[in-house]
């Protein structure tokens, strides 16, 4: 094969430019970081803090230390959002100066993945003798290849059915969602004659921030799906029904799209909408009317979403023993409370409903409430949207289109033929290689 | 070689002042080696600089282009010219295209012409002018990340400025983000109002240095302000119109921020989707780094061509 | 003064005379022109061209600031609100306390210090060598500084953090300034100011007997004061706003600047409260529009100070 390694490369240029540095280095030196190396005491965490979690993290941390002496976890700043993490964990694969643990979202995992960046942490938890049955089943599994996990669900969100009570009221509405998205139909010409002509009915995310994810949900309510497996579904008779729904909501004025829905909601200006868990704080807070919360319309059509945390493929053994450590304390039953009670996120572990903090948590958070009892429903996410590179912009750009008024099955029919050709030419080859 | 090279063909003589004394020692014959040397010195540091932080990643780039190479993967498989072909027969690359396109020129044009604008009244002896030359300097200084988010209120169809002004003469105002021309039209206005800023320092730092002598002998001869502005005022501001053309060009075409926070490159995936915003995206959203370090080469060398006919072209203006 | 010409202590006495009846006539022409033709009609053009300027740039900038002022439930409210109802400082009071706000305003003076100096002093002298030296390859040479700034960080950054992660410099100083202290914007804008003064006044000096260094501090230098301002401006508020590289260098607020810190307010994944993120817009463009402030009043000064002395 007529391959050459990247890393040899970037050594080699590097020993140049070295020298070619030494001429002008010397400005305020300060003790240096080891290297490529790391040291096995000290867990280099990457972390995005999602939902404004650093304070929680911190203190999630320092219980760890307390709890094993000798180790010592290192909160890193790795970035605003997934991806810059992901950017970030790139540059350093290229480089060295790997992290222990790295946040890796539901889009972002996969590639490090194939390309045998991440550790498989099968073998490591049955050497350490974790348990990993207490994970909720459609989370843990969220992080399959070949039969392998390469993440464990850290902060894990679904979307959620909110909607307007005072809307719904005056539009005779029942006090709950729609059982599905005919029903649905059905309310939502209610629902415009009560909101008056400068308020929305539903407003979802664009294409460039998640409606791919969300629309699922209508997708999976027809019988259609992205995907199955591999082979990308869009030309199913039941998706493009989904996409028809999706369009004519459009035509009929009872859909918007905008870049975030939540301050329009909380404005009290749109009706309802479909919006991560994670919103559900702020938007609690800020709502002047009294905010409802339902299942996703259908019966177990729920994606999940949000991130989870990997080990790194080529560190040490000895540092990937202490790195597991820390992420089976990070998401046990006690912490993943302790987490998702500060940002909003789904605990991890089916057990922690059974603690009394979280059991009183919830007798008072009655929405929490509706997105725990959701989470058993949830469903992963198909192929075509999470692990082939670039689908969820693929898929957002398409619905986009939709909106807009293209034709559904055209459009379909080019993310099958787009689809396909990218699990070609850049999965296929890779997969149980 | 020439002997002076410094010295412009448009020098005049002094005027009218007593020749400058000669000179005692013989410079030009032993200056040579000793200039070079200087100069070496001098230009040393900074050009390590540039090769080591520039172009050995730019090399290592266009090495790239000609693979397969996953962000993520250890390994690049050579896949010789595929990737450019890929580039020039692709549907998006034509939009790509184009945004840029749009956007550059307009932003060029604009932000120039308007620059100089303010660069000519905030030159004038008026009161409050320091006031309001921060002012026109402000929006240069925030960063491109948090002008995206402020021009989120000005933009919003909900509950921006540009809806509530509009809604008061009785328009309907625009979905900004949804619609890809309202979009674009909406990140280039954003870009120009922020580095109005640039143009207007470095034309209102030319306005300060130059040669009001010529200006008062054209006032002399009675010249209309129109004609004074025309043939004496542009081409005193020439090397730097000239500049600002090349440097305002170069910024523009590398806009990254703005998109980034106002619009994802979207609506519809690519109504504002630049060359630059293809690079990141198609590296670290889709993974293909060979194919990002592809359009960034093709990028790198449109902005050389350009660049080096706007040179010739100003030396074709100089001698004319 | 006593010392010899010949390379004598080239003091604005001693400037060549070309030169300092040049200087003197632009600087004073330069004052007068401003004032001479004005009549009244162009004096009220003027004004209300400012107020246009400020009607149309500042009502965004206004914006952020009453932002930052507004109540969380304030903020997104249809009509928009104009004016903070009630004022609040509590979005500030957050901005310091949810971040470690102060860390990351002293990363930011410390990169933008080292990184400036070290840009100015690069870009001027490499300027000099580029326009008043003569030496073999010199438009090859600035053709390969400006290309520089055809290359897109987005490319650079993933190579020269393989180098800088090599050398042990993640989350050090001098692994954020150094990767970004060469110039070639700076060069490309200071070889043009070099080369557009009057070659008379140049040569002159050179024939009085100044040399390289010389020419450099007490000739050109004095008279390229106003570009020599803008472009340490412009250079100041390029880094400051620096993103992407320290991003990818810091690992926290040990050596993270500014526009890094100010991105942890922000909500990834939920409801982001806009108001401590303008205070935070407000408080890092202040001490830059302070700066602002004092050298555009130099770069007049520059000019005006050679006029008086001689």
């Amino acid at each position: 094969m007529n391959e050459f390694s990247r890393r040899g490369f970037l050594g080699l240029a590097g020993a140049a430019g070295v020298a070619g540095l030494a001429a002008c280095a010397g400005t305020g030196t300060s003790p240096t970081t080891g290297g490529g190396g790391g040291s096995s005491n000290t867990i280099e965490f990457w972390s995005n803090h999602p939902g404004n979690s650093k304070p929680v993290e911190q203190e999630i941390i320092k219980a760890f230390e307390a709890a094993n002496s000798g180790l010592k976890v290192k909160l890193v700043d790795a970035g605003k959002n997934y991806e810059e993490v992901a950017q970030k964990f790139n540059a350093s694969l290229a480089g060295g100066s790997l992290p222990d643990v790295v946040v890796v979202s539901d889009v972002t995992w996969f590639n490090f993945a194939l390309n045998k960046q991440l550790s498989p942490l099968d073998d490591l938890l049955s050497s350490a003798k974790i348990e990993t049955s207490d994970y909720v089943d459609a989370l843990y599994n969220d992080y399959n290849l070949d039969d392998k996990h390469y993440a464990l669900p850290y902060s894990r969100s679904t979307p959620l059915f909110y909607y307007n009570k005072d809307l719904w009221k005056a539009a005779g509405l029942e006090d709950r969602g729609p059982k599905d998205w005919d029903e649905f139909l059905t309310w939502a010409p209610k629902l415009k004659a009560a909101a008056g002509s400068d308020k929305i009915v539903m407003e979802l995310p664009d294409g460039s921030n998640y409606l791919d994810w969300v629309f699922q949900n209508m997708v999976w309510g027809y019988g259609g799906a992205y995907s199955k497996e591999w082979t990308p579904t869009f030309s199913d008779p039941n998706t493009v029904k989904a996409g028809t729904y999706l369009q004519n909501l459009a035509k009929d004025g009872y859909l918007k799209l905008s870049k975030d829905p939540a301050p329009d909601f909380t404005a009290g200006i749109v009706a309802c909408s479909m919006m991560s868990t994670g919103s559900l704080g702020g938007v609690a807070k800020d709502a002047k009317f009294p905010v409802g919360t339902a299942f996703l319309p259908g019966d177990g059509n729920c994606p999940t979403g949000g991130a989870g945390v990997g080990i790194p493929a080529t560190i040490s053994d000895d540092r990937k023993k202490n790195a597991l450590k820390f992420i089976e304390f990070l998401t046990n039953a006690q912490n993943t409370v302790t987490f998702t009670q500060a940002t909003g996120y789904m605990p991890v572990r089916k057990s922690a409903v059974d603690l009394p903090e979280e059991k009183a948590f919830l007798e008072k958070n009655p929405n929490a409430k509706t997105a725990i009892e959701q989470l058993p429903k949830t469903r992963s996410q198909d192929n075509a949207r999470v692990l082939l590179p670039g689908g969820g912009a693929r898929i957002g750009k398409g619905l986009d289109q939709i909106v807009q008024g293209q034709d559904v099955a055209t459009v379909f029919k080019g993310l099958d033929a787009e689809s396909q050709q990218v699990f070609d030419s850049q999965i296929k080859s890779k997969l149980g290689a | 070689m020439q002997s002076s090279v410094t010295q412009p063909q448009s020098a005049t003589p002094g005027s009218g002042g007593p020749p400058p004394e000669v000179g005692p020692p013989p410079r030009r014959s032993s200056g040579r080696a000793w200039e070079w040397s200087l100069a070496a010195l001098l230009l040393l540091p900074n050009l390590l600089l540039l090769i080591v932080f520039t172009y050995r990643p730019l090399l290592d780039n266009i090495r790239l282009s000609f693979t397969d190479w996953n962000i993520s993967s250890p390994i690049a498989n050579p896949v010789g010219l595929s990737n450019y072909i890929e580039w020039f027969g692709r549907d998006d690359t034509k939009i790509i295209v184009r945004n840029t396109l749009v956007f550059t020129i307009a932003t060029v044009g604009i932000s120039m012409a308007v620059g100089l604008g303010l660069a000519l009244l905030l030159d004038q002896k008026l009161r409050g002018r320091n006031l309001v030359r921060s002012i026109v300097f402000a929006p240069f200084v925030i960063s491109g990340a948090a002008i995206g988010i402020a021009f989120q209120f000005v933009f919003d169809p909900q509950f921006g400025l540009v809806r509530d002004l509009l809604a008061r003469i009785g328009v309907a105002s625009p979905d900004f983000y949804q619609e890809p021309g309202w979009a674009l039209f909406m990140v280039t206005v954003t870009y120009i109002w922020k580095n109005l800023g640039y143009t207007f320092v470095i034309y209102l730092a030319a306005l300060q240095g130059r040669r009001a002598d010529l200006d008062e002998a054209a006032e002399i001869d009675g010249a209309t302000a129109w004609t004074r502005f025309r043939r004496v005022l542009m081409p005193q501001l020439r090397p730097t119109t000239f500049f600002l053309s090349i440097t305002v060009l170069l910024s523009s075409v590398q806009v990254f921020d703005i998109i980034n926070v106002m619009t994802r490159g979207g609506p519809q995936g690519n109504g504002t989707t630049t060359l630059v915003y293809q690079v990141y995206q198609e590296t670290f959203v889709n993974q293909r780094a060979g194919y990002g370090a592809t359009v960034a080469t093709i990028m790198f060398v449109i902005l050389l061509v350009v660049t080096v006919v706007q040179v010739r072209f100003m030396d074709r203006g100089k001698q004319a | 003064m006593s010392t010899p010409t010949i390379v004598g202590s080239l003091d604005d006495e001693q400037l060549p005379q070309t030169a300092r009846r040049g200087r003197r006539r632009r600087a004073s022409h330069h004052a007068e022109a401003s004032t001479h033709h004005r009549g009244p009609l162009w004096t009220a053009a003027g004004y209300a061209g400012m107020v246009l300027v400020v009607l149309v740039i500042a009502v965004p900038l206004f914006w952020i600031l009453l932002t930052s002022f507004k109540e969380r439930g304030d903020i997104y409210v249809r009509p928009a609100q104009w004016w903070p109802d009630p004022v609040t400082g509590q979005n500030y009071r957050e901005l310091t306390t949810r971040i470690p706000f102060f860390d990351y305003v002293r990363n930011s003076v410390i990169i933008t210090s080292a990184t400036s100096v070290a840009k100015i002093v690069l870009g001027v002298i490499s300027a000099y060598a580029l326009s008043l030296l003569r030496f073999p390859g010199r438009s090859v040479v600035f053709l390969v500084v400006i290309a520089a700034l055809m290359v897109p960080n987005q490319i650079t950054v993933i190579s020269n953090y393989a180098l800088v992660a090599q050398l042990g410099w993640r989350n050090t100083f001098q692994g954020i300034i150094i990767p970004l202290a060469g110039v070639a914007f700076g060069t490309f804008l200071m070889r043009n100011q070099f080369l557009s003064l009057p070659g008379e006044i140049i040569e002159a000096a050179r024939l009085d007997g100044a040399g390289p260094m010389k020419l450099l501090w007490r000739v050109v230098m004095p008279m390229s004061w106003p570009t020599l301002v803008a472009f340490a401006l412009i250079t100041v508020v390029n880094e400051w706003n620096e993103y992407l590289w320290p991003f990818l260098m810091s690992d926290d607020e040990s050596t993270a600047p500014l526009p890094v810190g100010l991105t942890f307010l922000q909500n990834n994944d939920g409801v982001t409260n806009w108001g401590p993120v303008m205070a935070g817009t407000v408080l890092a463009m202040l001490p830059i529009l302070v700066l602002f402030l004092f050298l555009q009043r130099q770069m007049i000064k520059g000019l005006t100070a050679g006029a008086v002395k001689s």
